[in-house]
């Protein structure tokens, strides 16, 4: 349908984030363009009891430069981060919200477990300590609405609003119902995306048992890669139709053309090539996109043994004879993997890939998994025009959301 | 004469992959056994509580190696945890 209603299409006109790279889009991709990892020692009260040695954390992070003492009790480290990006997108799409165009947008915001800080902090208190009573603003800082409701508060957004969760690919699911609710005409504009701040000693300790950690940093499509590397952060959008960008005279960023989703319906945490590259096949025929447009794939690419060749051979099955044509790469080998966050991110670099014909490397990596037979963008950016891109995000529990995008 | 340590893992692996004993040998993998990614890292998580261990992390393929690599590493891991014990 968002071809053929040509007002109903959906563009960004606003990009926030924080991540480990440090606070704003722009500062993520001037970091992600220059090959910047910010993968590091883990700094945690508990690091030493931890077996895993590095994450990709915010740096630097004092909440209490950014909120005022009224506000910030109510902000598990989630909302934080979920708020702050919300705000930069907001302030870069120079839109205003009255009760008129408050109530005509939608907050869609993306989380795989809400608010963790304060729910690991709350259970020390609880198990270790014996508390006799938690901290009353418990229960508001850990709901996984929080930061979509925040963000309603702080700007005046009445419209409909929610929370979504999909663990890995939370914030490419809760886009894709951001895009979906304003071609309906239920909104006019959304802010959405996603956010993370998962990095609690129970969190570690849980992924710790999963064995798929790596213990010195993410090399994705790397014959020595052994693992993901925990990150945490967020990255919000403004997006709105065409038409609404068009009036206000906003300038557009880029255009989500198309969302695809599916569930692998197989095991919980083994991925599926046919699920992936059906979420892939659903996004390009959503966007009435050819495979052969496609210049940039921004992938999954979580550096496990299982997820880079699975996705490798998802895109094969999903591009067939144009599977070599784009310019492939895994920008969490910076930035981390932010579980719910990570497709925000990566839209970012997607955006900016269009934007200027920059393909973000994939660092870190020694010698190339021939597995991997992909044209993947290693060690440095590439400057190629891009026309048209794909953010893959593929969720444990087999749960896959993929954006198609135009310059 | 049976080996106390392999004689345990085989119980464990037996356990969780609802199998005879009997089908159970040194070459068999947990993928014979039908056990998938998600079981191996069960199983090799009932092994370390069992014997209070820590098995090496690793991203790899558990459940395509064998019961007898399992059981080396099981030994492994007994032998470099038994003088901090005594």
């Amino acid at each position: 349908m968002n071809a053929a209603d040509g007002d109903r299409q959906v563009v960004i006109t606003g990009m926030g984030a924080v991540s480990a790279l440090g606070f704003g889009a722009d500062v993520l991709w001037d970091a992600m363009k220059a090959g910047r990892v910010g993968i590091a020692p883990l700094l945690h009260p508990r690091a030493e009891s931890l077996r895993v040695r590095v994450a990709a954390q915010v740096p630097d992070f004092d909440p209490a430069s950014f909120f005022d003492e009224r506000t910030l009790p109510l902000l598990d480290r989630v909302s934080q981060f979920g708020l702050l990006a919300a705000n930069q997108a907001v302030g870069q799409s120079g839109i205003r919200f009255d009760e008129a165009n408050g109530a005509r947008t939608a907050v869609i915001v993306g989380t795989g477990v809400g608010g963790e800080t304060t729910q690991d902090a709350q259970s020390e208190k609880l198990y270790g300590e014996h508390a006799q009573r938690l901290h009353p603003l418990t229960i508001v800082r850990i709901m996984a609405n929080a930061v979509a409701s925040h963000i309603c508060v702080r700007h005046g957004i009445t419209g409909p609003s929610f929370a979504v969760s999909s663990a890995c690919a939370s914030a490419n699911h809760a886009i894709a119902q951001a895009v979906l609710a304003i071609r309906s005409g239920l909104v006019d504009v959304a802010i959405t995306g996603g956010t993370e701040a998962c990095l609690s000693y129970g969190v570690f300790r849980a992924w710790e048992a999963m064995r798929v950690l790596s213990d010195d940093t993410c090399r994705p499509f790397c014959r020595q890669r052994h693992g993901l590397v925990l990150g945490e952060g967020a990255g919000v959008f403004v997006i709105e139709s065409l038409a609404h960008a068009k009036a206000r005279g906003a300038d557009v960023l880029a255009q989500i053309a198309g969302v695809g989703m599916s569930a692998d319906a197989g095991d919980i945490v083994a991925p599926s090539d046919i699920g992936a590259a059906r979420a892939m096949r659903a996004a390009l025929a959503d966007a009435r996109m050819d495979p052969a447009e496609v210049d940039y794939i921004n992938a999954h690419g979580t550096g496990t043994l299982a997820n880079d060749t699975t996705e490798t051979r998802a895109v094969h099955l999903a591009l067939g004879g144009d599977a070599m044509h784009p310019a492939v790469s895994s920008t969490k080998s910076m930035h981390g993997h932010a579980l719910g966050a990570s497709g925000a991110l990566e839209l970012i670099a997607v955006v900016g890939a269009l934007g200027e014909g920059v393909i973000p490397p994939t660092m870190n990596v020694l010698d190339p998994d021939p597995a991997c037979n992909l044209d993947i963008v290693f060690h440095t950016a590439r400057e190629v025009p891009v026309r048209a891109a794909l953010s893959n995000s593929f969720a444990f529990g087999g749960l896959n959301a993929v954006l198609a995008l135009r310059a | 004469m049976t080996d106390p340590i392999e004689s345990r893992v085989f119980d464990i692996i037996a356990k969780s992959a609802g199998v005879d004993r009997e089908k159970i040998t040194a070459e068999t993998t947990l993928k014979d056994l039908g056990l998938g990614s998600l079981d191996a890292i069960e199983v090799i998580f009932d092994i370390e509580e069992a014997f209070d261990i820590h098995l090496p992390d690793q991203d790899a393929n558990l459940d395509a190696d064998t019961v007898s690599g399992l059981v080396t590493a099981v030994r492994q891991a007994v032998a470099s945890a038994t003088p901090a014990t005594t």
